[in-house]
């Protein structure tokens, strides 16, 4: 287990905006050098906790602290380990890319290694020109590439990465997931929100899921993998019936005279013994997906 | 204090486009205020140009009605002439809304994301206003000493320097204090625009009654309530000294403004 404080610790944080709850009674730790995704559907929570974080908000009541710096007593300190991507990034058109970048970093307090932002800009493909071109001549994968490049620049202790790879095409979100591997091998810790579950599955270690402002699901990605049910197509060589009763954690959901579809919860030890009386002819076993088991999870608490 | 100098830098870098063409339009508008004094000077038309205002308006003015009538009070009317008041204005609001524009369009984040503490967005806007007033003014004084210089005979009756700094420096706190109600108003908004009608409202309102109230005695009682008040350019015209009272009123509403904007943008939530 890593020493000294978490990077990021939250305790009992409630916002609210007259009758609405945005954030109820929220608790949570993540470790240094952990990448965190914060999942929820939109208006669940994950930015109005990202900005308490950041002190851009006030918690009604409640404490969060970054390294161990309170985010609202101690904000100057708590912020001076964060890199930020907000979702949606708010510029100044008429500055230039590098502009940006340089008073970013000058406003920010601590020097910003050339070469260090010189490898992000490499990283994320823009040139010279592109760096020379005002902010309102970028497209929106070139504003987020930047957004990215100024939250790294200064390789903060603690990355906060609000949908980091919305508006970046899939060559761009590999160079993102690369970077992410490599501030993971440096120790930093990422906190990322992310409606791209494929994405989280890929690069988190831990997730939890918010909804109303609660956290319904804190877990390691594998663990909440487990949870999932996995998809099984049956093909079989001749016409069957479906049975009249399924094992237990087996749901029949398409039945067709020679394939069926089952939804299977749990191990799946014991399909060989049902399926043995079947002439089966081909049989596919959908991977898990986080997914699946979000999606459950949200409908069975909405339920 | 080097976050602070890239900030204003930043924020003047903005707004260098409306603070040059503002300055210019100033600078401009003296001159031919000077020119078309000196037009009515060369054909002796001041006499007959009081023929012509009506004696209602002569009583408003009262013994500042003979201001209007001379070189010098022409050349001075270019310090509280409705059009320039009003651009000044727009220009102090302008500024002075720009911390609740930059919570609208998000680049805040960007910036308080940072080690940096909220009250250096605040102080940084104050100072940008004051630069922007002190130019603003000396463009205007550019204006007239150009216009005088270039196309005003010697002996036409010029306003002295003492008239003209008292118009400035009055002029200039007047638009500072409004800059500050502007600025508190936008600390306490969501929307730049819902800031900027207000205080404009709230200009518009405070202009007309002072308005008002100088020919309609009932009005009076609650004319003190005006900043334009505090304003007295036809007494300054006439060779009064600036009243101290009127620097410490709009002094004060400024420090006031300027006050509850830090207080106010130091408690709110940041969100757009």
């Amino acid at each position: 287990m890593p020493s000294g404080p978490s990077a990021i610790s939250i305790n009992g944080l409630t916002k609210r905006y007259g009758k609405i709850t945005a954030v109820n009674r929220l608790d949570l730790e993540v470790p240094p050098g952990e990448i965190f995704g914060f999942l929820g559907l939109n208006g669940a929570g994950k930015t109005t906790t990202i900005r308490i974080l950041l002190d851009l908000l006030r918690p009604t009541s409640g404490h969060a602290a970054v390294f161990g710096h309170d985010c609202q007593s101690d904000s100057l300190q708590a912020r001076s380990a964060v890199g930020y991507l907000p979702g949606e990034m708010g510029i100044y058109s008429d500055l230039t890319g590098r502009e940006l970048l340089v008073f970013l970093e000058r406003i920010g307090g601590k020097p910003v290694s050339g070469k260090h932002r010189n490898n992000l800009i490499e990283r994320f493909e823009l040139s010279d020109r592109d760096l020379s071109r005002k902010l309102r001549e970028y497209s929106t994968g070139m504003k987020r590439k930047l957004g990215l490049i100024q939250a790294f620049q200064a390789d903060p202790l603690l990355l906060i990465l609000d949908e980091p790879t919305e508006g970046l095409d899939p060559l761009m979100q590999e160079a993102f997931y690369q970077l992410l591997a490599d501030v993971r091998k440096r120790g930093r810790t990422v906190f990322m929100s992310s409606h791209v579950l494929p994405e989280v599955e890929r690069v988190c270690d831990r997730i939890a899921m918010l909804r109303k402002g609660e956290i319904v699901l804190l877990s390691s990605v594998e663990d909440a993998r487990k949870l999932s049910s996995r998809r099984v197509r049956v093909t079989f060589g001749e016409d069957v019936d479906p049975p009249p009763n399924l094992p237990p954690g087996y749901e029949l959901i398409d039945a067709q005279p020679r394939a069926w579809t089952l939804r299977v919860t749990g191990q799946l030890g014991g399909l060989p013994s049902f399926l043995v009386a079947f002439p089966v002819a081909d049989l596919a076993v959908e991977e898990a997906g986080l997914e699946d088991v979000l999606v459950r999870y949200y409908r069975e608490v909405a339920e | 204090m080097t976050a602070l100098f890239h900030l204003i830098a930043q924020l003047l870098h903005r707004v260098r486009k409306l603070l040059l063409s503002a300055g210019v339009l100033l600078a401009a508008f003296q001159v031919v205020l000077i020119l078309q004094a000196n037009s009515i000077q060369s054909s002796n038309s001041f006499s007959k140009m009081g023929d012509l205002i009506p004696p209602f308006l002569r009583d408003i003015l009262g013994s500042s009605f003979a201001m209007f009538l001379s070189f010098k009070g022409i050349v001075c009317l270019g310090y509280f002439h409705p059009v320039v008041m009003g651009a000044l204005f727009s220009v102090s609001v302008t500024l002075a809304t720009i911390p609740v524009m930059e919570i609208e369009t998000g680049f805040i984040d960007l910036v308080l994301a940072r080690s940096l503490a909220r009250h250096w967005i605040v102080t940084r806007s104050l100072l940008v206003a004051l630069i922007s007033t002190v130019y603003l003014l000396a463009m205007m004084a550019v204006g007239t000493w150009l216009g005088l210089n270039k196309f005003a005979a010697k002996d036409a009756g010029w306003p002295s320097f003492e008239v003209v700094g008292s118009l400035a420096i009055n002029l200039g706190l007047l638009m500072l204090s409004w800059a500050a109600i502007a600025m508190a108003i936008g600390c306490a908004c969501r929307r730049r625009g819902s800031a900027g009608a207000i205080a404009g409202l709230l200009a518009l309102t405070a202009y007309l009654t002072d308005y008002i109230a100088r020919a309609w005695k009932p009005a009076e009682s609650i004319a003190w309530l005006s900043p334009f008040r505090y304003y007295t350019p036809f007494d300054l015209v006439m060779g009064a000294p600036l009243p101290a009272k009127n620097l410490y009123v709009l002094g004060g509403i400024a420090v006031a403004g300027f006050a509850l904007a830090y207080v106010l943008y130091m408690r709110r939530d940041i969100s757009h």
